[in-house]
C-alpha cells in the first residue's frame, strides 16, 4: 500500500514536469510525502521555466492585479458595510474606519491594500499550476460561488464539510490526495457562531489561505484576511470576480511564458 | 494660411503682453489681470470668427486654457453649469461622507426605495442598499404585482436585527434589515414579468 502510494506519488510529479515541487500529498506514512526544496530546481537554472518562475518573484505586482479594482468599486458593491459594535471581534478593529450609530465601517484604503496582496498571491498560485479551492458556507451565494470556480477552471467546496477532508483524506477518499495548494473563503463563518472548520485544518496542513472577513470573523489563521462585507450579494458578486479575474490572469500568463496549459 | 499665421502673431502679441502687465496689474489692482484676460479672450473670439467667415476649410483657433474657463464662468448660467457641479473627491472618506449611508441618520422611520429580488409563497425579500435585505409579507391589495424585480417604498426600522441576549459575549444577529412595506413604486419591466 506505501508502495502503490509512492508509485502514484513519481507519476504525478513527472507528469507535473516537475513544476509541482511545492505539492503537498496526504498518505499514509507521512516520510514519504518528498517535497523537494526549491534550491534544487534553481541549481539547473538553463531551465527557461524556472528563470520565468524566478522572474515573476521580483515584482510586486507582477500580474497587475491592482487595476482589477478601484477603491469606489468597493465601495459601491458595499464591502465597506460591517455589522454592529456587539458583534465585533477584537482582532478585527484594527481594519475598522469607524461606526455609524452603532454600525461599523471598514477602512476601505487597508481593505484595498490587502486585497491587492492578496489577489497578487492568488495570480502567482495559479501562475505556477497549484489548485485553487473555493469555500464559502452561506446558502443564498453557495450557486455564485461554484459558478466562479467553473469558469476559472478550479475548484469549489459549498456543502456540509466533512471533518477529515484535508486532515484524513488517504482514509476519507480512500486513496493518495493532492490537496489543495490555496484555499479561498468567500465565507469564513458556517453559521453566525462558529468559524469554518477549514480554517483550522488548512493551518494544519500547511495551506495558505486567502480570507472575506467581516467584523465578526477572526482573521488570526488567515494568510490573507480581507477585511469587507461578507453578507451582500453585491460584495460577494464582487470578490468572485476579482478573484476569477486574478486567476485566469495567472493562467494566461501561464500559458503564455511557460507554455504550459 | 495668411489668416493662421495672424492667428499666431494675435496669440504671442497677447502673450508677451501679458507677461509684462501682469506683475504690475496683480499687485496694484485685483481685477487687472481679468481685465487683461478679457482683453485676451476678445481677441482670440474675434480670430475664431473671421476664420469661420472666411471659409470652412480654415482651421479654427482653439482659446487657450485660461481665455477658456475665462469665457466659461462670465458667460450666463446655463445648464452646462449644473452638469459641471463640482464632485467631491474619490478617498474613501469623502465617499463615506457623501453617501446615503450617512445621510440617512437614524434608520427609524426613514422610507426608502427596495427591489424585491426573490420571492418565496408570500415573502417578498427586498433589497434597498443597505448591508442585509429585509423580509416582508406580500400585501393583500395588489398582490399580483409584488413579483421579483417590482420597486417598493419601505419604512425602516432597523438596517440589522441583532442584540445582545442574557448569558452571551456577543450579540446575536438575524443577517436582515426591519422594515415595514409601505407601497409599490412600479411593477417589473414586461421582459421580467414574462418571464415570471
Amino acid at each position: 500500500m506505501a508502495t502503490l502510494g509512492k508509485k502514484l506519488f513519481i507519476l504525478s510529479v513527472r507528469m507535473g514536469r516537475g513544476l509541482w515541487h511545492r505539492g503537498i500529498v496526504s498518505s499514509s506514512n507521512p516520510v514519504q510525502s518528498a517535497v523537494e526544496p526549491l534550491e534544487k530546481l534553481q541549481e539547473s537554472s538553463s531551465d527557461a521555466i524556472t528563470e520565468q518562475m524566478a522572474k515573476s518573484l521580483k515584482y510586486p505586482d507582477f500580474f497587475k492585479v491592482a487595476e482589477l479594482f478601484t477603491v469606489e468599486d468597493l465601495f459601491n458593491a458595499r464591502v465597506h458595510l460591517g455589522h454592529r459594535e456587539g458583534s465585533l471581534n477584537d482582532h478585527m478593529s484594527q481594519f475598522i474606519f469607524g461606526s455609524r450609530l452603532s454600525h461599523l465601517i471598514f477602512d476601505l484604503d487597508q481593505t484595498a491594500t490587502l486585497l491587492r496582496e492578496a489577489l497578487n498571491f492568488t495570480a502567482h498560485i495559479a501562475f505556477r499550476g497549484g489548485i485553487i479551492l473555493f469555500v464559502g458556507r452561506i446558502p443564498q451565494h453557495q450557486v455564485m460561488i461554484e459558478n466562479t470556480a467553473k469558469e476559472c477552471g478550479e475548484y469549489a467546496h459549498t456543502r456540509y464539510w466533512q471533518g477529515g477532508v484535508l486532515t484524513n483524506s488517504t482514509i476519507q477518499f480512500g486513496s493518495v490526495i493532492r490537496l489543495p495548494d490555496l484555499i479561498i473563503f468567500l465565507h469564513t463563518m458556517n453559521n453566525v457562531i462558529y468559524e469554518h472548520t477549514a480554517i483550522r485544518d488548512a493551518a494544519k496542513m500547511l495551506i495558505p489561505t486567502v480570507g472575506i472577513v467581516d467584523t465578526n470573523c477572526n482573521p488570526n489563521l488567515i494568510t490573507y484576511p480581507v477585511p469587507g462585507n461578507d453578507d451582500s450579494a453585491a460584495s460577494i458578486s464582487l470578490f468572485c470576480n476579482l478573484f476569477k479575474a486574478a486567476i485566469l490572469r495567472g493562467k494566461e500568463k501561464r500559458k503564455e511564458l511557460l507554455g504550459v496549459h | 494660411a495668411t489668416l493662421t499665421m495672424a492667428a499666431v502673431r494675435a496669440q504671442t502679441k497677447f502673450l508677451s503682453t501679458n507677461v509684462l502687465i501682469k506683475p504690475f496689474f496683480s499687485r496694484f489692482c485685483a481685477s487687472g489681470s481679468g481685465q487683461e484676460a478679457g482683453e485676451g479672450a476678445s481677441q482670440v473670439k474675434k480670430v475664431n470668427q473671421e476664420s469661420g467667415q472666411d471659409g470652412s476649410q480654415i482651421k479654427k483657433v482653439e482659446p487657450g486654457g485660461f481665455a477658456k474657463s475665462f469665457i466659461k464662468y462670465t458667460q450666463s448660467s446655463s445648464s452646462k453649469v449644473s452638469e459641471e457641479a463640482p464632485k467631491p473627491s474619490r478617498t474613501f472618506s469623502s465617499l463615506l461622507r457623501n453617501s446615503k449611508l450617512i445621510q440617512l441618520g437614524d434608520p427609524e422611520g426613514k422610507v426608502v426605495e427596495g427591489t424585491v429580488f426573490h420571492v418565496v409563497e408570500n415573502d417578498l425579500y427586498i433589497d434597498f442598499g443597505s448591508k442585509f435585505y429585509c423580509v416582508c409579507h406580500r400585501p393583500q391589495r395588489n398582490a399580483q404585482s409584488y413579483v421579483r424585480g417590482a420597486r417598493v417604498r419601505l419604512r425602516l426600522h432597523e438596517l440589522e436585527l441583532s442584540t445582545r441576549f442574557l448569558g452571551s459575549s456577543t450579540d446575536m444577529t438575524l443577517l436582515e434589515a426591519d422594515a415595514t412595506l409601505l407601497g409599490l413604486i412600479h411593477p417589473p419591466k414586461k421582459t421580467e414579468s414574462a418571464k415570471q
